[in-house]
C-alpha cells in the first residue's frame, strides 16, 4: 500500500505572477525543443549546480592528492632523478618510487574514503539537483539543502533497491564470463570467446543503463510528485520507463555516447597532442574530462526531468487554467547570492 | 621471404626433407648420450606410449654400475616434492592456492627396462630422492647393473614407457588438441664433479643433461601439424590415418615436440654467420596479427647474438605459439625450439611478444649451448639470459622504450628487471640452489632480476664493450660444455684484466643491499661572522660548500659523485665507499647547486635512485605531475561510483 503524495513543505507558497510567467515562457519554449536539447539548455542555464558539484569533486580528490603529494615531495623535489616523470611517465620508475615511499597504503585508503564521501555527497544533493531542474530556477542555499535533505533518505532507499535489482545483472555478467570461458575451453582461437564476452558485456551494459534509467525516473518522479512511498514511485517509474522505453533509452544512450566520445577525444588529445612536460595543460585537460563526464551525467538528469514534465505532467493544461489552480510552486521571489 | 603454409606437416615436401636429411656431422659437443625414441600420441587419452633406446658412453674415466634417470612428469602428482613446494609457495605463475585438479596431474611409467647384454631390470628399478628423501617423490629412479660399464665403453638401455600428459602445467602437456610434449622421456643424469648429478624435479628448478644425439619418431593423427627440436628426416603416412614423423638432432641435451591440427606453419629464414637458419613459426588461430612481430624479433635477436656472442650453429629454430588457454605452455626453451606467447589484444607498444621470444631464444645460448646446471646455478642461465635480453631489447627497440612505449608511457626492459630484483632484493644470494630460495618470488627476483642488474652494473665498472667481449669469450669457450660460476667469473676477470672478486663476492654470494644517498648540501659564507652580515654577491662571496654522501646499504662499491656549482663549474669525486659516509668540502666563490652519486647511471644495483642526488633548488614538476594524475584518478573513480547515487 503506497501513501498518497505528501503535502508540499511549509516554505512553499503561491508563485508571484511574474515568476509564473517566467516558468510558462520557459516551458513553452522548451516544448519546441527535444528533451535532449532542452536538457542541455537546462544544464547550461543552471550551470552553477554543475560547478558546485564539480568543485566538491575537485576538492575531495585534491585532499586525496595532497596525501600523495606529502609522500612524493620529500623524495622528488630535490632529486635529479625526478626527470623520469617530467619528460614521460615511466610506470616502472613509479613502482620503484612507491617501493621506497613509506606508507603509500595510506594514500590509497585516503582516496577510497574520499571517493565514498563524494558518493554520499552526490546521493545527498541529488534531491536538490532535481528540484533545481524541475523548477528551472535558482534556489537559495536553504531551499536547495532543504530539498536535498527531504529526498535524501528516499534516495538511500532507492539506492538499496537498485543494488538489489542489480544483483541479477551481476549474475548475468558472471554467466557471460563463464560462457566466454567455456567457449575458450572448447576452441583454440580466442576470437569466439571474445565475441561472447563482448556481447555479454553489451547486454550487461544495456541492462545497467536500463536499470539506471528506471531509477532515475523514480527519483525524478519522487521529486516531481513529492512521493514518499518509494516502492510506489519505483513501480510507477517502472511503468513509465517501460511504456516509453524507446524514447527514454535513446535519449539516455545518446548522452552516454556523447560522454564516451568526449572522453575519448580528450584522452586522445592528452596522449597525442599534449607533451609530457606540459603539466599545466595536462591539468586543464584532465579537469575538462572530469567536468565533461559530470556534465553529461547532469545532462541526463536534466533531460529526464524535462521529459517527465512534458510527458507525465499535464503542465500546459494546468498553466492554461486560472492562476488559483496552479500548483503552489515553492518559488522565492528573489534568489540569494549563494544560490545553486 | 615469408612463406605461408596453411596446413600440413612442418617442412613437408621432398625438398625440405632432402635438406633436412643430414648425415651426422663433426661433433660440436662431447656426445655422451644417443637417444632413439619411437613414440605414439593418443590425442583422445592424452597419452604417449614410447620405446627408448639410450646408448650411454662412459666418459667418466671410471667404471659405472649405477645409473640415475629423471622421470620429470611424475612431478605432477599430488604427493611429489614438486607439488609440496607448489603448495608451499607456488611456482612460476602459479600460486599455492591454484586449483590443481586431476586434469593437471601427469605421470610417466616405465613399463620395461632392459640393459643390452645384461637382461631385464624392470623389477630392480628403485625410486630415489637425493634432495629431500620424500618417499612419495618419483621423479628420479636408479638402476644398479649386474656388471659395471667400463671407462670408455658403451651401455645400451632399452626402455618402454607410458606418459600421461597433464593439461598444460609448467610448460608441458595438452590443451584440447594442442600438445606440448616436453620432459617426457626417461632421461639419464649427468656425471659431474665425480658424482651423479640427478636432482628431483622441484617447483623452482629446471633441467640439466648431457649432450648427444637424438633420433625420434612420433606417430600422430595425419591432420596434425607438428614441430620439434632438431631436423625433420621423413614423414610417412600410415594406413590408420596417422603419420609417422622422424627427426634427427645433434649436439643437444633435450628433445621436445609439439602437435596440433590448428597450427598454421609460417616459414622464414635468416642468413647467419654459420649458415642459413630456417625459422618455423607454428601459429595458433587468432594470433595472425602477431606474425610480423614474432618474425621481426627472432631475426633481430639472431642477428644480435650472432654479432655479439657467437654464431648460432643449428640450421633451424622453431617458434611455438600456444593457443588460447594454452599459455601455460608458453615461455619455455628447448634446444632449437622455443615456446612463446601472445594475446589477440597485445598492442604494438607493449613488447610482451618480443620479450618472451627474445628471452627464450637467448636460452639457445645460455642453457642450450652453454649448458649450465639449472638446478644448482639458475642465475647462469636465467640471469645471464635476462642480461642479454635487456641488451638485445634495447638494441632492437630503443633505450628507454624497450619494454613499453605506449600512450605516453615508456619503460625499459632493464628497468623492469631491476624492479623485479627490488621486489625481493635481500632474501637469497644468487649462488643458491634453485629450490633453496625463500619462495618463487625470491627465486625470480634474484635469479632473473638481480643477475641482470648485477651485470648491467658490471658494465659500468669494466665497460660495455669489455663485458660484451667477455660474454663472447665465455660463450665460445664454454659452448657445448657445463661451465660453473667460477668459469664465468674467471672469464670476466681475464678479459677485463681486472680482479673483480670484491664485486662478485658481494653480488654473487652475498645479500647485501647497495644504496647510496646524498644526505646534505650546504653553502655557508666563509665570513658568516661579519656584522652586519655582508650581502651575498654572486661571483665574489666566498662560500664553504659541503656535500655529505652516505652509504646506506652494506654493499660496498666505488662510486663517482658529481658536484655542480652555480658558476657552471663541476667536480667529479671518486669515493671508494668503504666508510659509511664522506663529506666533500670546497671554498669557492660559488654555491653548490647539486650533487649526484653515479651521474652516469651505471650502478644499477643501487636500490633507490631517487636519493642519489640532491639539488639546492627544488623542482616540483614531477611531484605536481604525479599528484595531478592521482587527482584525476580519484576524481574519475568518485564520479564512476557516484553513477550509482
Amino acid at each position: 500500500m503506497g501513501a498518497a503524495p505528501a503535502a508540499r513543505p511549509p516554505f512553499a507558497r503561491p508563485a508571484s505572477r511574474s515568476a509564473l510567467r517566467h516558468v510558462i515562457d520557459l516551458k513553452v519554449s522548451s516544448v519546441e525543443k527535444s528533451p535532449l536539447v532542452a536538457g542541455l539548455g537546462l544544464v547550461w542555464r543552471r550551470q552553477s549546480v554543475l560547478w558546485w558539484i564539480f568543485l566538491v569533486n575537485l576538492v575531495l580528490a585534491g585532499m586525496g592528492a595532497a596525501v600523495l603529494m606529502g609522500q612524493l615531495s620529500p623524495m622528488l623535489d630535490q632529486s635529479l632523478e625526478s626527470h623520469v616523470f617530467v619528460r614521460s611517465f615511466n610506470p616502472i620508475a613509479f613502482s620503484a618510487l612507491m617501493l621506497e615511499a613509506q606508507g603509500f597504503s595510506s594514500v590509497g585508503t585516503a582516496a577510497a574514503c574520499l571517493v565514498f564521501v563524494f558518493f554520499v555527497f552526490v546521493l545527498f544533493v541529488e534531491g536538490g539537483l532535481l528540484e533545481v531542474y524541475r523548477l528551472d530556477r535558482r534556489l537559495t542555499k536553504g531551499e536547495f539543502f532543504q530539498a536535498s535533505g527531504r529526498f535524501f533518505w528516499r534516495f538511500v532507499r532507492l539506492l538499496i533497491l537498485m543494488l538489489i535489482v542489480l544483483i541479477p545483472v551481476g549474475i548475468i555478467n558472471n554467466l557471460s564470463t563463464r560462457a566466454s570461458q567455456a567457449v575458450d575451453e572448447r576452441v583454440p582461437s580466442p576470437v569466439p570467446g571474445i565475441w561472447v564476452r563482448l556481447i555479454g558485456l553489451l547486454v550487461v551494459l544495456f541492462l545497467m543503463q536500463a536499470v539506471r534509467l528506471w531509477f532515475d525516473m523514480a527519483q525524478v518522479r519522487a521529486v516531481a510528485e513529492n512521493e514518499r512511498a518509494i516502492r510506489r514511485a519505483l513501480a510507477r517509474a517502472f511503468k513509465i520507463t517501460l511504456g516509453n522505453f524507446g524514447s527514454l533509452y535513446w535519449m539516455y544512450l545518446r548522452i552516454s555516447v556523447a560522454a564516451w566520445l568526449m572522453m575519448a577525444v580528450l584522452l586522445w588529445v592528452w596522449v597525442r597532442v599534449v607533451r609530457p612536460e606540459w603539466i599545466g595543460v595536462s591539468f586543464l585537460l584532465t579537469q575538462l574530462m572530469a567536468l565533461s563526464w559530470l556534465g553529461t551525467r547532469l545532462w541526463q538528469r536534466a533531460s529526464e526531468t524535462i521529459w517527465y514534465r512534458r510527458k507525465q505532467l499535464p503542465v500546459l493544461k494546468e498553466l492554461e487554467s486560472p492562476p488559483a489552480s496552479v500548483p503552489a510552486l515553492e518559488l522565492e521571489p528573489e534568489a540569494v547570492d549563494f544560490s545553486i | 621471404m615469408l612463406v605461408l603454409v596453411l596446413a600440413g606437416t612442418v617442412g613437408a615436401g621432398a625438398a625440405a626433407q632432402k635438406e633436412a636429411q643430414r648425415e651426422t656431422t663433426q661433433a660440436l659437443s662431447t656426445r655422451v648420450v644417443a637417444y632413439q625414441i619411437e613414440a605414439r600420441l593418443d590425442p583422445v587419452k592424452k597419452t604417449v606410449d614410447a620405446t627408448e633406446t639410450l646408448t650411454y658412453h662412459n666418459l667418466t674415466g671410471r667404471p659405472l654400475d649405477t645409473f640415475p634417470f629423471h622421470l620429470y612428469l611424475n612431478a605432477f602428482q599430488p604427493t611429489s616434492t614438486f607439488m609440496r613446494e607448489v603448495r608451499l609457495y607456488g611456482t612460476r605463475g602459479t600460486g599455492p592456492e591454484s586449483a590443481w585438479d586431476a586434469k593437471h596431474f601427469g605421470a610417466i611409467e616405465v613399463k620395461s627396462f632392459q640393459v643390452e647384454g645384461q637382461g631385464d631390470f624392470t623389477k630392480h628399478l628403485e625410486f630415489t630422492q637425493p634432495d629431500d628423501h620424500n618417499p612419495e617423490d618419483h621423479t628420479v629412479f636408479q638402476v644398479k647393473l649386474a656388471k659395471p660399464v667400463a671407462p670408455g665403453a658403451d651401455v645400451v638401455f632399452k626402455i618402454a614407457f607410458h606418459d600421461q600428459l597433464p593439461e598444460v602445467v609448467e610448460r608441458t602437456g595438452y590443451k584440447r588438441n594442442f600438445f606440448m610434449v616436453a620432459q617426457w622421456f626417461p632421461k639419464v643424469g649427468v656425471w659431474w664433479h665425480d658424482a651423479w648429478n640427478c636432482h628431483q624435479f622441484r617447483a623452482l628448478s629446471e633441467f640439466f643433461a648431457d649432450f648427444g644425439t637424438f633420433d625420434v619418431q612420433a606417430t600422430v593423427p595425419e591432420n596434425y601439424v607438428v614441430g620439434s627440436t632438431g631436423d625433420l628426416v621423413s614423414t610417412v603416412s600410415n594406413r590408420d590415418h596417422t603419420k609417422t614423423i622422424t627427426w634427427h638432432a645433434e649436439d643437444i641435451h633435450d628433445f621436445a615436440w609439439t602437435a596440433s591440427p590448428d597450427y598454421r606453419l609460417i616459414e622464414d629464414a635468416w642468413p647467419g654467420s654459420a649458415g642459413t637458419v630456417h625459422i618455423h613459426l607454428l601459429l595458433s588461430p587468432g594470433h595472425e596479427s602477431s606474425v610480423r612481430r614474432y618474425l621481426e624479433v627472432i631475426k633481430g635477436t639472431l642477428d644480435r647474438f650472432d654479432k655479439w656472442y657467437g654464431p648460432y650453429p643449428y640450421d633451424r629454430i622453431t617458434l611455438v605459439d600456444p593457443p588460447q588457454g594454452g599459455l601455460a605452455a608458453g615461455g619455455m626453451e628447448y634446444p632449437t625450439l622455443i615456446t612463446c606467447g601472445t594475446t589477440w589484444w597485445m598492442p604494438e607498444g607493449l613488447r610482451g611478444i618480443e620479450l618472451v621470444t627474445e628471452h627464450e631464444f637467448g636460452h639457445q645460448y645460455w642453457y642450450g649451448m652453454v649448458a649450465t646446471n639449472e638446478f644448482e646455478e639458475a642465475w647462469m642461465d636465467e640471469g645471464i639470459n635476462s642480461y642479454t635480453e635487456a641488451k638485445v631489447m634495447e638494441s632492437l627497440y630503443g633505450k628507454g622504450t624497450s619494454m613499453l612505449n605506449l600512450w605516453g608511457m615508456q619503460a625499459d626492459d632493464a628497468d623492469m628487471l631491476r624492479m623485479e630484483y627490488l621486489s625481493r632484493p635481500d632474501t637469497d644470494p644468487l649462488s643458491r640452489f634453485a629450490w633453496q630460495f625463500m619462495n618463487s618470488d625470491a627465486y625470480a627476483a634474484v635469479s632473473y632480476g638481480k643477475t641482470a642488474t648485477m651485470l648491467l652494473t658490471l658494465e659500468g665498472i669494466i665497460g660495455e664493450d669489455t663485458l660484451r667481449r667477455a660474454m663472447h669469450t665465455y660463450f665460445m669457450r664454454y659452448r657445448f660444455t657445463h661451465p660453473t660460476a667460477a668459469d664465468f667469473v674467471r672469464t670476466v676477470d681475464e678479459v677485463s684484466g681486472q680482479n673483480l672478486d670484491g664485486f662478485f663476492q658481494q653480488a654473487l654470494y652475498g645479500t647485501n643491499l647497495l644504496d647510496y644517498e646524498v644526505l646534505a648540501l650546504r653553502s655557508d659564507p666563509l665570513e658568516w661572522f661579519r656584522r652586519p652580515p655582508a650581502k651575498p654577491q654572486k661571483g665574489s662571496t666566498v662560500y664553504r660548500d659541503t656535500v655529505l654522501v652516505h652509504r646506506k646499504g652494506d654493499f660496498i662499491l666505488p662510486v663517482e659523485v658529481r658536484i655542480k656549482f652555480d658558476n657552471g663549474e663541476q667536480v667529479i669525486e671518486k669515493w671508494e665507499g668503504r666508510d659509511r659516509w664522506v663529506r666533500y668540502s670546497y671554498d669557492k666563490k660559488a654555491r653548490v647547486i647539486s650533487a649526484e652519486i653515479d651521474p652516469r647511471h651505471t650502478v644499477r644495483l643501487d636500490k633507490n635512485f631517487f636519493n642519489n642526488s640532491s639539488t639546492e633548488e627544488p623542482d616540483r614538476r614531477a611531484t605536481h605531475k604525479l599528484t595531478m594524475y592521482w587527482l584525476f584518478a580519484v576524481q574519475y573513480m568518485s564520479q564512476l561510483l557516484a553513477w550509482l547515487a
